[in-house]
C-alpha cells in the first residue's frame, strides 16, 4: 500500500473569511497542491459546508425560511414595542432601514457582478496554455492580498479615491475576486485531460473545448466560489459603512456610537438575516444550476 | 553485509510457541439481516500448525479470522485459546496477545519502522532496553537489515519490505497466535512467493499457531498444514492436510476450488529441503587459477560451481570454459541465472530445471550461500515416490471413509445424534 | 509627517497594540482549536452529528463579523469579552470541519490495524487517528488564524483591543493629514503580523508533523 493513502485524504481547509463572512469551499491555499487536493478530496474543502447538505431534503429548504421570518417577526414585535428615544428615532426613521436595506443588497450585488466578470474570464484565461505558467504567480500574489484586512483596505481605499459606495464597491471586488478565481481554476483544472483530448480527437477548437466540455464540467466548482464571493461581500458590504458607502452598517455603528440597543440589534438582526437568506438562496441556485449529470457527482 | 546479531535468529525467541485455537459454535449475525455471515463454525486449530482459511470471496473467512481476536464480536459461541476462553475477555488485552498482520501491511505512516515494531511490546510494558533489543532482533528475523531500516518510514520501503514489517510488528511481543488477513494480497507475485518462503522459514523457527485467510489456494497449498476450504457462511467443505485436499476432495465444491492440474500443485506441497540435495565440486573466484585448473582436470566431474567472496553460487565452469577463455576467469564460464532456497517448493526446483541447459540449479541458504545443488533425476524420483504415495494413502482414507459412514450410519439407526463436525478433518 | 517619521513617534502606541493583537488572536486561537478539536471527535463518528457541526459552525462563518459583535453588545458589553467570543466562534470552523474530514479520512485498515494489535480506544485516538489526521488540522488553524487577524481588527469598533484602534483612529480623522499614516500603520501591521504567524505554522508543521506523512 501506499502509506499515503491515509496520511492526505486530508488537505481540506480552504476556507478565510477577512471578516467573518462565511467562506467555504475555496481551494486557494497553496497553489501548488490546488489541483491535487481538487481532485483527492474534492468534497470537503471545495464544496459548501456539510457534505450530507447536498442531499436535498424538503427540511433543509424549509427550515431556513421559517427560521428567518420567525426571527424578523420576533425583532420586529419587540422593536415595536421597545421605548426609543429621539437619538434612536433619529437613527430609524424616514425609511432609514429600508434605505440601508437597499443600499446593502445594491453593493452586494453590484460587488459580485464585477467579481464575476474579473474572475471568471482571467481563471479561464489563466488556464490557458499559454498563461498556464502565470498561475501559480497570479495565485501567490492573490493569496497574499489575503492576509490584507478587509477593514484597512477599505478605509485605504476611501483616503485614495474618496467617500462613498464607489470605494466600497471597489474594495468588495478586490476582495471576492480570490475565491471565484481560485475555485474556477481548480474546477478546470481539475477535469480529466482525457476528456479536453477526447474532445479535441473529435474536432473540436479550442473555443468549442472550452464552451462545450471545460466549462460545463466546472460550473460546479465555479457556482461554489461564487456562492462564496456572495456571502462574503454581504459581509464585506456591513464595513462600508466607516467609508460612507451606506449599507446596514450604519445601523449597526449608529447604534454602537450611541449607545442604543434597538437600533444596534435590528441592525445586526437584518445584517444576519440578510447573510443567512442570501447563502440559502446561493446554495439552492447552485444546485438548480449544476448541469443535468453531474448531479451525482458530489 | 555483517550481520550483528546472526545467531539469534536460529533460536526461536524467548519460549513461547503456539497455543491451540478452539471455535465452538461460532456465529456471526450482522445487525439487520437474518442469515448469519457465519454460521455455527466448529474448529480446532492444533497449537504450532498453520491453518490456511480459503474460499470465494465473502464466503466470511475473514469474518470468522477476526471473531477470533474479537475485532468482530461473534454473536453466540465460545473461543478458546490456549486452556483460556477468550470469549469475555478484555477485547483489548486479547488482542496484545495475539499477532495480527493484514494486507497491506496496515503500518502506521507516521511512525518509523522500529517504532511500528516496538507498539506491542511497549504497551504490554516492556522495559525500554528489551524493547529496543527486540526491534533489533525482528527487523532481523524478518530478513531485514536493522541498521538499514530502523529509522525508516514505512512510505520509503518497498511493498514487500512493508509486509516484512508487518510481520514483524505482529510478532514483536511474542504471541503464541499470529492472525493473518491475506496479508501477501496486495504485492507482486514474485515479492509474494519470497513472502511465503520466508514464512516459512520462520515458522519452522518459530513454531507459533498461525491462523492465516486467503483466496488464493496456490498459496494455501504452498503454506498450510491443513486448510479449511470455506463455502458461504463460512461452512467447512473440508479440513484436511493439503494432500488429503489435493488427492481426495470432499466434494465438487472442493474439487471446483482446488482446480486443474493437482498433480502439479502437488509439488507444492514438497520442498527442496525433502529431496536429496547433492553436493558439487565448488571452488572460490579467489582460488589459485592453477587449483581450479586442477581440479577440472584431475577431479571425478568435468564441471565445478565457481563461488563468490560470499560463498554466493557465481559460475558454472566446464572443463574446456577455461582454455577458451584464455586463462581468465572473469570471462570464463556461464553465469548462475537461477537458485532456490531450501525452503522452495519443488514446482519453483522443477522450474529452474528446466530452464537451465544442464539440468540442474544450486540450492541456496539464508543469505544465498551455497548449500548444494538439486538435479532432475532427484526430482523425477521424488515426484514418482510422492505420487504413488499419496496414491496409497488416498485408497486407505477412502477406505476409513467408507467405514466411518458405515459406522454413522449404524449409529444413526440406533437413534444416536453423533453431532455436528463430521466434514472437520475427520481422517 | 511621513510614514516612516509616524511610525517613529508612535512606535509605544503601536507596539503595545501590536502585542495586544497578536495576543488576543493568538489566545482565542488556541481556545478554538481544543473546542474545535473536542468537537470534532466528539462528533466525526456519526453520520449526523459530524454534519451538525459543520453546518452549525459554518452558518456562524456566514454571519458578518459586525453583526455578530452587534448582537453580543447587548449580552456580554463591550470591550474585551464580545471580542473574544466572536473571534473563538469564527475560528471554529475551519478547525471543525478539517478535524471531522481529517479523522474521518483516516485508513479505515489503519484503525483496524491499530485494534488488531490491542490498542485501546484512547490509545488509538491518540496514537494514531489524531497524529494522521493532524495535517488537515493544522491547515484548518492556519486559515482560521488568518482570517481572525481580520476580524479582530473589526472588533475594535466595540473597544476590543489591537492594531485595528489605530484604523478606527485614522477613520476618525478622515480628511487630517495623518489618517493616511493611522490606517496605513494599523493595515500593515496587521499584514505583518499575519505573516508572521502563518510562518509560525509552517515551523510549527515541520516540528509535529511526522517525516512519514509530510507530502
Amino acid at each position: 500500500m501506499t502509506p499515503r493513502g491515509s496520511g492526505d485524504g486530508a488537505g481540506p481547509g480552504g476556507g478565510r473569511a477577512p471578516d467573518g463572512h462565511g467562506v467555504e469551499g475555496l481551494a486557494h491555499l497553496d497553489d501548488a497542491d490546488m489541483a491535487e487536493r481538487e481532485t483527492a478530496s474534492g468534497e470537503a474543502p471545495l464544496r459548501a459546508p456539510a457534505a450530507g447538505a447536498r442531499r436535498i431534503s424538503w427540511q433543509k429548504w424549509t427550515f431556513m425560511p421559517a427560521f428567518l421570518v420567525a426571527a424578523l417577526l420576533a425583532t420586529w414585535l419587540w422593536f415595536r414595542g421597545a421605548r426609543l428615544d429621539s437619538i434612536a428615532h433619529q437613527a430609524v426613521d424616514n425609511g432609514k432601514v429600508w434605505l440601508a436595506l437597499r443600499q446593502h443588497i445594491q453593493l452586494t450585488a453590484v460587488s459580485t457582478f464585477f467579481v464575476l466578470i474579473i474572475a471568471i474570464p482571467l481563471g479561464i484565461a489563466l488556464t490557458r496554455a499559454r498563461l498556464r505558467r502565470a498561475t501559480p504567480f497570479a495565485m501567490a500574489v492573490a493569496n497574499l492580498g489575503q492576509a490584507v484586512p478587509a477593514l484597512g483596505l477599505l478605509v485605504l481605499l476611501v483616503i485614495w479615491l474618496g467617500i462613498g459606495a464607489r470605494s466600497a464597491i471597489v474594495g468588495m471586488v478586490i476582495y471576492a475576486v480570490l475565491p471565484v478565481l481560485a475555485n474556477t481554476i481548480a474546477g478546470l483544472r481539475g477535469i480529466d485531460p482525457t476528456l479536453t483530448e477526447a474532445a479535441r480527437g473529435i474536432g473540436m477548437s479550442p473555443m468549442g473545448v472550452l464552451r462545450k466540455v471545460e466549462l460545463p464540467l466546472a460550473v460546479p466548482l465555479i457556482l461554489a466560489g461564487v456562492r462564496t464571493a456572495l456571502v462574503l461581500n454581504v459581509g464585506t458590504a456591513t464595513l462600508a459603512t466607516f467609508g460612507g458607502g451606506g449599507g446596514l452598517g450604519d445601523l449597526i455603528s449608529a447604534g454602537i456610537i450611541t449607545q442604543r440597543m434597538p437600533v444596534l440589534i435590528l441592525g445586526s438582526v437584518l445584517t444576519v438575516a440578510l447573510a443567512l437568506l442570501v447563502e440559502w438562496l446561493a446554495s439552492l441556485a447552485e444546485l438548480l444550476l449544476r448541469p443535468r449529470g453531474l448531479e451525482g457527482t458530489n | 553485509m555483517p550481520e550483528p546479531s546472526g545467531t539469534s535468529t536460529t533460536t526461536p525467541p524467548a519460549g513461547t510457541t503456539g497455543a491451540r485455537i478452539h471455535l465452538e459454535n461460532l456465529t456471526k449475525t450482522y445487525p439487520g439481516s437474518h442469515a448469519p455471515a457465519v454460521d455455527n463454525v466448529n474448529m480446532e486449530v492444533k497449537a504450532g500448525e498453520i491453518v490456511i482459511f480459503v474460499g470465494p470471496s465473502g464466503c466470511g473467512k475473514s469474518t470468522t479470522l477476526k471473531m477470533i481476536n474479537r475485532l468482530i464480536e461473534p454473536t453466540s459461541g465460545r473461543i478458546r485459546i490456549g486452556d483460556e476462553d477468550v470469549t469475555d475477555m478484555d477485547p483489548v488485552r486479547l488482542r496484545r496477545k495475539v499477532g495480527y498482520a493484514i494486507q497491506a501491511s496496515g503500518l502506521f505512516p507516521h511512525m518509523t519502522v522500529a517504532q511500528n515494531i516496538a507498539l506491542v511490546p511497549k504497551m504490554i510494558g516492556w522495559s525500554r532496553a528489551r524493547v529496543a533489543s527486540r526491534v533489533e532482533e525482528m527487523l532481523d528475523l524478518v530478513g531485514l537489515d536493522p541498521r538499514e531500516f530502523h529509522g525508516r518510514y514505512p512510505r520509503q520501503l518497498s511493498g514487500g519490505q512493508q509486509q516484512r514489517v508487518g510481520v514483524a510488528r505482529a510478532l514483536a511481543a511474542d504471541p503464541p497466535v499470529l492472525l493473518m488477513d491475506e496479508p501477501f494480497g496486495a504485492v507482486d507475485p514474485i515479492t509474494r512467493d519470497h513472502l511465503q518462503d520466508e514464512l516459512i522459514r520462520l515458522q519452522h523457527e518459530l513454531h507459533k499457531t498461525i491462523c492465516f485467510v486467503t483466496h488464493d489456494f496456490d498459496e494455501a497449498i504452498k503454506l498450510g498444514d491443513r486448510i479449511a476450504v470455506l463455502r458461504e457462511r463460512s461452512h467447512i467443505a473440508q479440513f484436511d492436510t493439503p494432500e488429503a485436499i489435493l488427492t481426495n476432495p470432499a466434494d465438487d465444491f472442493v474439487s471446483g476450488f482446488v482446480g486443474a492440474g493437482a498433480a502439479l500443485k502437488r509439488l507444492n506441497l514438497s520442498r527442496v529441503r525433502d529431496v536429496g540435495v547433492v553436493d558439487f565440486p565448488t571452488a572460490g573466484i579467489d582460488d589459485p587459477l592453477q587449483d581450479i585448473f586442477d581440479l577440472l582436470r584431475n577431479g571425478s566431474t568435468n564441471e565445478l560451481l565457481l563461488l563468490d567472496r560470499n560463498r554466493r553460487p557465481y559460475k558454472w565452469l566446464r572443463r574446456g570454459d577455461l582454455a577458451r577463455a584464455k586463462q581468465s576467469l572473469a570471462r570464463a564460464g556461464t553465469l548462475v541465472t537461477d537458485t532456490v532456497t531450501r525452503d522452495a517448493t519443488l514446482r519453483d526446483a522443477l522450474e529452474a530445471v528446466l530452464t537451465d541447459n544442464a539440468g540442474r540449479v544450486a540450492v541456496t541458504g539464508r543469505r544465498g550461500e551455497y548449500t548444494g545443488v538439486v538435479d532432475m533425476e532427484t526430482l523425477m524420483n521424488t515426484v514418482h515416490e510422492l505420487l504413488e504415495a499419496d496414491r496409497l494413502e488416498a485408497l486407505e482414507h477412502q477406505h476409513q471413509l467408507q467405514e466411518q459412514r458405515h459406522r454413522e450410519t449404524l449409529l444413526a439407526q440406533e437413534g444416536l445424534d453423533t453431532g455436528e463436525g463430521g466434514a472437520g478433518g475427520a481422517a | 509627517m511621513s510614514f516612516w517619521e509616524y511610525v517613529g513617534t508612535r512606535h509605544t502606541q503601536l507596539l503595545a497594540d501590536t502585542y495586544q493583537h497578536a495576543s488576543v488572536v493568538f489566545q482565542c486561537m488556541v481556545l478554538a482549536t481544543l473546542l474545535g478539536m473536542l468537537i470534532g471527535v466528539a462528533t466525526y463518528r456519526s453520520e449526523w452529528a459530524g454534519s451538525l457541526a459543520t453546518t452549525s459552525t459554518a452558518t456562524i462563518l456566514t454571519i458578518p463579523s459586525l453583526a455578530l459583535i452587534g448582537l453580543l453588545i447587548p449580552i456580554v458589553g463591550l470591550g474585551v469579552p464580545p471580542t473574544v467570543i466572536a473571534l473563538t466562534l469564527y475560528g471554529l470552523l475551519p478547525v471543525v470541519r478539517n478535524a471531522i474530514v481529517g479523522l474521518r479520512g483516516v485508513d479505515p485498515a489503519l484503525v483496524d490495524a491499530a485494534k488488531g494489535i490491542g490498542m485501546s480506544r484512547a490509545a488509538r485516538l491518540l496514537r494514531v487517528e489524531l497524529p494522521l489526521a493532524w495535517p488537515p488540522i493544522l491547515t484548518g488553524i492556519r486559515v482560521a488564524t488568518q482570517m481572525l487577524m481580520g476580524i479582530a481588527a473589526i472588533a475594535a469598533f466595540a473597544s476590543g483591543p489591537g492594531l485595528g484602534n489605530e484604523i478606527f483612529r485614522g477613520i476618525a480623522s478622515l480628511g487630517s493629514a495623518n489618517s493616511l499614516n493611522q490606517v496605513l500603520a494599523g493595515t500593515v501591521g496587521i499584514v505583518i503580523l499575519a505573516l508572521l504567524f502563518d510562518a509560525a505554522y509552517v515551523l510549527i508543521g515541520r516540528l509535529t508533523i511526522s517525516r512519514g506523512i509530510r507530502a
